[in-house]
């Protein structure tokens, strides 16, 4: 039986392994950039400040209006209701259903891309966050009061939405491989419990208190947007300097976990075809022996190895942590776990793009293509005469994907490493104190890109 | 891969009679291939002690094949025809071969020898073509019983036929994907032996994509490929070619590509096809949604 994840069940092509060739040159520029910013580093923290400048009054006040917002938040509900009922009505063909590729592909790729750049796309359009507002106010128009919230947990930070990131990810690409159940009327369902859930929990800790810290969608979209050059504080949206508002991310207990949770999820998928193939198989065939069930053994074995991931990744970040800690004049550690968890999002972004970005180009098109016009795949409706558009994969060469990949992992760790550097100078006065803290990021940073490239040359193994 | 070849290597060693076959792949005028008979690995018992030897010549732009054998059923008619592969592909010797591929199943476009056994179980034939069979592509001679044949006692009585382009209308081929609806399983079982001549193994534990004529075979037993999900590469704007060859009724679908071919129980299906979109495709069985080989096209 061959079980596949997600990817194979919508795009039909997958990416060729970066050849060993480009791997080699992927590592030596990481390492020459590396020792360069060392050498080049500048003296005094650059990113720390928002450096914002607010955009006109008149356009916040349209874009910030309750008019907008009420109907960018009526647009992100009726686009959830309409993916739920294309996966509970439509076909069970994964490729042919809106809702797979619209849930998995544009947005939950989506998003983190082009939040990246803009900001914050999602905080608008979140279709939990509209309805517990709009719920919210009719409670405060009845009962002539605004509701009373309890108070979250303040240790509990974002470790529910890094647990939820690792939930939802672990549908897609565990319990969802091809050929075991994952198929529309799954993920709808799974939209629905999730959506019932967060409602509960927005009437309990308020919608903005949720959004901020345990709403999984909020949380990790919007800190791919804290890279991005658009925001909005006090009712006013403001231009930002790229990536200054990232500094600020980090301040809430269980942030590390989150954007660590995002590289050891993508990892995951990146590596269970290639370099963790032989050891998945291994470990499912050793729980077969126990008495399981193929399946129930490979989601199992799938399952240990995405927690290996998840510890894995933390483990080398907390080396990092510890070593800096080492450093004369360093803060706590506690203070310096959560003080660099912002450098890891260009990384956490970066993996994305690598791992995820032609099957976002293929599958884009069919989104826009055939599902936009037969949406449940029952082949009677063409909605906006684009049924016949198919995917088109010689859209980007096998070259064309491979520097992308390797471009965008040697970029990620530049960001990176900047971030990190300038948050040193804040925290060791001393100039060369940041520095000597840095070489520890430094060898964490190059750990991650480095594993990074070498997931791409042996995918698909 | 390797895996693959192995397998076949070792379920089929009753066919390993290619061990004299000689390759030439370079022009001219080339000396005869040759290769020795041996018994298929399902071949009837009967069938145990067949030997004999098989010998193709091309000249002048034509092709001459000559068989002999012995070990065989006293009286009874055979019929051998030229195939593409090698005795140790899963169904020996592959699809037959053809002058024009997927044209007429009939001599002249495919090599036929009709011939019947004397008293003493010996028989031999000989045929000439007018074409020249390509270099690589003559993989083995394949023996059947020719169920056309058996009653007619004119045969019979002259135990050693020499048979040049036969036309019986009769349809003999009855694998191919032109014949779902055949009885493909008859034909194989009916094979009785196979010389190797141009289509031995190239050595197990190493691919045969590479080998002129030589095309990489997937098989399916009960639903999946054997040794596994196999790995086919080729080079953007070459041919994507390889084989299917299964034990039950399935389509086999190439994604990507969007390429699709029935294979019959038993049978075996070429796939030919211009690689021009790069990047890993799947080939999978389409009705029980099983994967079989992962189609790399690299730049």
């Amino acid at each position: 039986m061959n079980f596949l994840p997600l990817a194979h069940a919508l795009a039909s092509r997958q990416d060729l392994p970066v050849p060993a060739w480009l791997f080699a040159w992927g590592a030596s520029i990481v390492l020459v950039v590396s020792f360069f910013a060392l050498a080049a580093g500048w003296r005094s923290p650059r990113f720390e400040q928002l450096h914002e400048r607010p955009l006109g009054a008149g356009l916040s006040r349209v874009l910030l209006g309750l008019p907008v917002q009420a109907l960018c938040g009526a647009v992100g509900v009726f686009l959830l209701g309409f993916a739920v009922y294309a996966g509970l009505e439509g076909t069970e063909a994964p490729d042919r259903n809106f809702a797979l590729t619209f849930l998995y592909v544009t947005c939950w790729l989506g998003f983190p891309f082009f939040s990246a750049i803009f900001g914050d796309l999602f905080r608008p359009f979140n279709p939990w966050r509209a309805v517990g507002r709009a719920a919210g106010a009719g409670f405060a128009a009845i009962a002539g009061q605004r509701a009373a919230h309890a108070s979250y947990p303040e240790r509990l930070g974002r470790w529910p939405a890094a647990i939820g990131l690792i939930a939802v990810v672990w549908l897609e690409v565990v319990w969802g491989k091809a050929g075991s159940g994952f198929d529309p009327q799954t993920v709808a369902t799974a939209a629905l419990i999730y959506s019932g859930y967060t409602l509960a929990m927005m009437a309990v800790f308020g919608v903005e208190e949720w959004c901020e810290k345990g709403e999984v969608f909020s949380v990790y979209f919007g800190m791919f947007g804290r890279l991005g050059i658009f925001g909005s504080r006090d009712g006013r949206l403001e231009r930002r300097r790229p990536l200054s508002a990232a500094t600020t991310w980090a301040t809430i207990p269980g942030s590390a976990a989150v954007v660590i949770a995002s590289i050891a999820t993508t990892s995951f998928d990146g590596g269970q075809e290639g370099a963790f193939k032989d050891g998945i198989e291994s470990l499912t065939g050793w729980i077969e022996d126990l008495g399981f069930s193929l399946l129930t053994s490979l989601r199992l074995s799938s399952t240990v190895f995405m927690l290996l991931c998840f510890a894995g990744v933390g483990l080398i970040y907390l080396l990092g942590v510890r070593g800096m800690r080492t450093v004369p004049g360093a803060p706590s550690t506690e203070k310096l776990r959560t003080g660099f968890a912002h450098t890891l999002i260009p990384i956490a972004l970066a993996y994305l793009v690598a791992h995820y970005f032609s099957f976002f180009v293929f599958q884009e098109q069919a989104q826009f293509g055939f599902l936009l016009s037969d949406p449940l795949g029952t082949g009677t409706t063409d909605l906006f005469g684009t049924v016949n558009w198919e995917v088109d994969y010689t859209v980007l060469s096998a070259n064309a994907i491979w520097y992308v990949q390797v471009a965008s992992l040697i970029v990620g760790h530049v960001i990176g490493l900047m971030l990190a550097h300038d948050r040193a100078l804040v925290y060791w006065p001393d100039y060369r104190n940041a520095t000597a803290s840095q070489y520890w990021m430094l060898a964490v940073m190059v750990a991650f890109t480095c594993f990074g490239l070498y997931l791409l040359s042996v995918a698909n193994g | 891969m390797a895996l693959l070849a192995l397998i076949a290597a070792t379920a089929l060693v009753a066919c390993g009679g290619g061990d004299s076959a000689t390759t030439e792949t370079s022009g001219g005028e080339n000396a005869p291939v040759t290769g020795q008979f041996a018994p298929v690995a399902d071949a009837p018992s009967a069938y145990s002690i067949v030997g004999g030897e098989a010998e193709l010549e091309r000249s002048g732009g034509g092709t001459t094949v000559a068989i002999s054998l012995n070990g065989l059923e006293p009286k009874t008619a055979y019929i051998a025809h030229l195939h593409s592969g090698g005795c140790d592909q899963p169904d020996p010797g592959g699809p037959h071969f053809q002058f024009e591929k997927g044209g007429s199943e009939e001599p002249p476009n495919e090599i036929h020898l009709r011939f019947t056994a004397n008293a003493a179980g010996e028989g031999e034939a000989e045929t000439t073509s007018k074409r020249e069979v390509p270099a690589g592509e003559a993989g083995s001679i394949v023996l059947h019983v020719d169920d056309s044949h058996e009653m007619t006692s004119v045969e019979a009585d002259e135990p050693e036929v020499e048979t040049i382009f036969v036309h019986e209308g009769v349809d003999h081929s009855q694998e191919g994907s032109g014949h779902p609806g055949g009885e493909p399983q008859q034909a194989q079982s009916g094979k009785v032996a196979c010389a190797d001549l141009e289509g031995a193994a190239a050595g197990a534990g190493e691919s045969t994509a590479d080998v002129e004529g030589e095309v990489p075979t997937v098989v399916v037993r009960d639903g999946e490929p054997v040794g596994g999900v196999q790995t086919l590469e080729f080079d953007a704007g070459d041919e994507i070619r390889f084989q299917v060859s299964s034990d039950a009724a399935e389509e086999i679908h190439v994604h990507g590509y969007d390429v699709s071919k029935e294979v019959p129980a038993g049978g075996t299906i070429e796939f030919d096809f211009p690689a021009d979109l790069e990047g890993i495709y799947e080939a999978e069985l389409e009705q029980l949604g099983v994967q079989i080989a992962e189609l790399r096209i690299n730049p």
